[in-house]
């Protein structure tokens, strides 16, 4: 996060020159811009999403949460396809034993073991993130359909899931509450502990990483289980809210997670990103999903922005504009060769 | 396993020994697939019932061709490196709509033109964020699909669309030869078409050429742009090709036709032996793992294992196919 590398000689100074240097070293840019830009047309056409802020942040917190468990993954260079099913596998689990807390618990722990399958493809059998973890994407998913013999299953203890939609502190249902922890834990992991800076070195380039000592594959193994725990976290919260556990929940979440991560400047090639960006993303596309919904767009034309925001962000982050730029600049240099052969 | 590729770590035994071992892994990732698919199919004709019956035969041809076509199509985009392309989720849905849709009221010229048209919006949105802007294709990809299945929901309201009882789409959707249907011919000849155009054209070189070394065809004076939404453009024209079969098999069309075609026509080019690091890989061994996944997934519906599992068994599948190549890629380095 605020590592302090030295720049060399050229450094730029001044006031200026160090709001320069820190802005080149921050890679939230881009979820600001969108950030901004959303919160001032929903401010001009839908200001009802703003004003009923409780039902935006728990929008906000339910994209969130994946979002944050994915960014420790995509941190390292890696992908998890495979939160959405992980959310489903998760809560049918969890509405499967009729005990809450133990319930809870088995999801949780299958959430880590999740993680555990995945980071072992990845780490040790060497297959690729996107490749392995779409595979047990849908492993999962028929998971989920065999344990809930294809259909919904309800909660058991069905007051405990009503308890739960309740506003807890002020006007924050214990899901917000829950999500700002998970942001404060994840925000602390990666920025404070020497386990989770390292995740940025895993990214930055492994096999430096490797040589400073570093044990890659314990750091991935960590990873994925974070991201594992935290989706599975995601689906004991919808099955309390919802009270039933849906074997197809989550599909609608991967693109919105995704887009969160990669539009609050994670870079999915690894090392660089931060978990605020995450907030600043999910809260750019939960603002945006509650005004459409309160104009009445349904949710699969819902898809259409959040597609298109995911496209932008993929597309214009540095390197992709370094790649145009170069790919301009060679056809510019052919053109103008040519003449004169 | 922290220190699984530390410089550390025990020479293997003899140099000979674990190139040997490299070579026996390295040929069953490619070529296992013939022997696989040929005890599949032994084993489903000893033990299963029904399985040799001449209707379920043609039921098997049915189900797998258009999810086939999609599959031969897909390999170029799986040899470029580049992944797979998630977005023949709405890409086959779309062309299905539009033929069923657009004939029912203009013909069917005008109705594959259209058709046409979306794919080539598809490849040319999929190719320039790949190829141009150097994009992660699974992500891109994510977002296409959702993008084109919003539109596509958005123009068609959702609805199912039904085609006249007797016009030209139904009547190749029956057709068959023999026990053949028509769709598997079409998946036979594109087979051949595309299997021709990756081994024997320029560009098939050159998709393969990128998926070995990017950088290396770029120096060598490629616009690897123009391949790469090459490859993306021939994955969308199969796709297109997939949803006329599909629409033609069942007259109808509707938004959500395409659910699953990415997994199975992945799973189809993996266990076919491409590498899902790029570079290597067949059309036709792609055929036999598109009937290998055909036949397996037929065998489990005979068996009356529900469809959760059948989606498990995919799944572990390719899983278990990419380790296979990953385990030989990782011993060959040695």
């Amino acid at each position: 996060m605020s590592s302090t590398i030295s720049l060399g000689t050229d450094e730029p100074t001044g006031t200026w020159g160090r709001v320069r240097r820190t802005a080149s070293r921050r890679t939230e840019g881009r979820g600001i811009v969108l950030l901004t830009f959303i919160i001032i047309m929903v401010a001009l056409l839908e200001p009802l999403a703003l004003t009923a802020y409780e039902v935006t942040l728990g929008r906000i917190a339910l994209i969130g949460i994946v979002a944050l468990g994915l960014t420790a993954v995509i941190l390292m260079g890696e992908l998890d396809l495979s939160v959405a099913s992980t959310l489903a596998v998760a809560g049918v689990i969890m509405a499967s034993i009729p005990d809450l807390a133990l319930g809870i618990v088995a999801a949780l722990v299958a959430g880590l073991v999740v993680g555990v399958i995945n980071a072992f493809f990845v780490a040790v059998i060497g297959i690729n993130s996107f490749i392995a973890t779409l595979g047990t994407l849908f492993a999962l998913r028929g998971l989920a359909f065999v344990l809930s013999n294809e259909a919904p299953v309800s909660l058991a203890n069905k007051d405990a899931g009503i308890a739960f939609g309740q506003p807890l502190v002020g006007p924050l249902t214990p899901r917000i509450l829950i999500f700002i922890l998970v942001f404060i834990a994840i925000q602390l992991f990666v920025s404070r502990v020497k386990t989770g800076r390292e995740f940025f070195a895993v990214g930055g380039n492994r096999q430096a990483a490797r040589d400073a000592g570093i044990p890659v594959n314990k750091r991935i193994f960590t990873g994925f289980m974070i991201s594992g725990f935290v989706a599975a976290l995601a689906g004991v919260i919808n099955t309390l809210e919802r009270t039933t556990a849906d074997p197809t929940a989550g599909s609608t979440v991967l693109l919105a997670s995704f887009a969160a991560a990669i539009i609050g400047g994670n870079y999915l090639k690894g090392g660089r990103g931060s978990i605020v960006g995450t907030l600043i993303g999910a809260a750019s596309l939960g603002i945006l999903q509650v005004a459409l919904t309160i104009s009445g767009v349904q949710v699969p034309i819902q898809q259409i922005y959040i597609g298109l925001i995911l496209l932008l962000a993929v597309t214009t982050d540095p390197t992709s504009l370094r790649a145009v730029r170069g790919s301009l600049r060679t056809f510019r240099q052919s053109r103008m060769k040519t003449p004169d052969s | 396993m922290a220190q699984q590729t530390a410089p550390s770590e025990a020479e293997t035994p003899t140099q000979s020994e674990s190139s040997r071992l490299a070579g026996v892994l390295t040929w069953m990732s490619q070529n296992g697939i013939f022997i696989f698919t040929a005890i599949l199919i032994l084993f489903a004709l000893i033990f299963v019932d029904g399985f040799g019956s001449l209707m379920n035969i043609t039921d098997v041809f049915h189900r797998a061709a258009p999810i086939g076509i999609v599959a031969v199509g897909m390999t170029f985009v799986v040899i470029s490196g580049n992944y797979l392309d998630l977005s023949v989720v709405a890409q086959v849905a779309t062309s299905g709509v539009i033929l069923i849709a657009v004939s029912n009221n203009y013909g069917l010229f005008p109705a594959i033109l259209a058709a046409l048209a979306a794919a080539m919006l598809f490849a040319l949105v999929n190719g320039t964020a790949v190829g141009i802007f150097k994009a992660n294709a699974v992500i891109v990809t994510l977002a296409t699909t959702f993008i084109g299945l919003g539109l596509l929901r958005l123009f068609s309201g959702g609805s199912i669309f039904f085609g006249p009882p007797d016009g030209p789409v139904r009547t190749f959707g029956l057709g068959k030869i023999g026990p053949i249907p028509y769709s598997a011919i079409v998946l036979i000849i594109m087979t051949i078409v595309l299997g021709l155009i990756l081994n024997r054209t320029n560009f098939g070189f050159l998709v393969r050429s990128f998926g070995v070394n990017e950088s290396a065809t770029r120096l060598g004076g490629t616009n690897t742009a123009l391949v790469i939404i090459g490859a993306f453009l021939v994955t969308a024209v199969a796709a297109m090709i997939a949803g006329f079969v599909l629409a033609a098999f069942s007259n109808t069309a509707v938004s959500n036709d395409g659910v699953g075609y990415e997994f199975r026509a992945l799973a189809a080019i993996i266990v076919g032996g491409t590498s899902v690091f790029g570079g290597r890989g067949s059309v036709y061994r792609t055929f036999l793992g598109v009937i290998f996944v055909s036949v397996l997934t037929n065998i489990l519906v005979l068996s009356g294992i529900s469809f959760g599992y059948q989606q498990v068994a995919l799944g572990v599948l390719i899983v278990l196919a990419v380790s296979l190549d990953a385990l030989a890629r990782k011993v060959a380095q040695r």
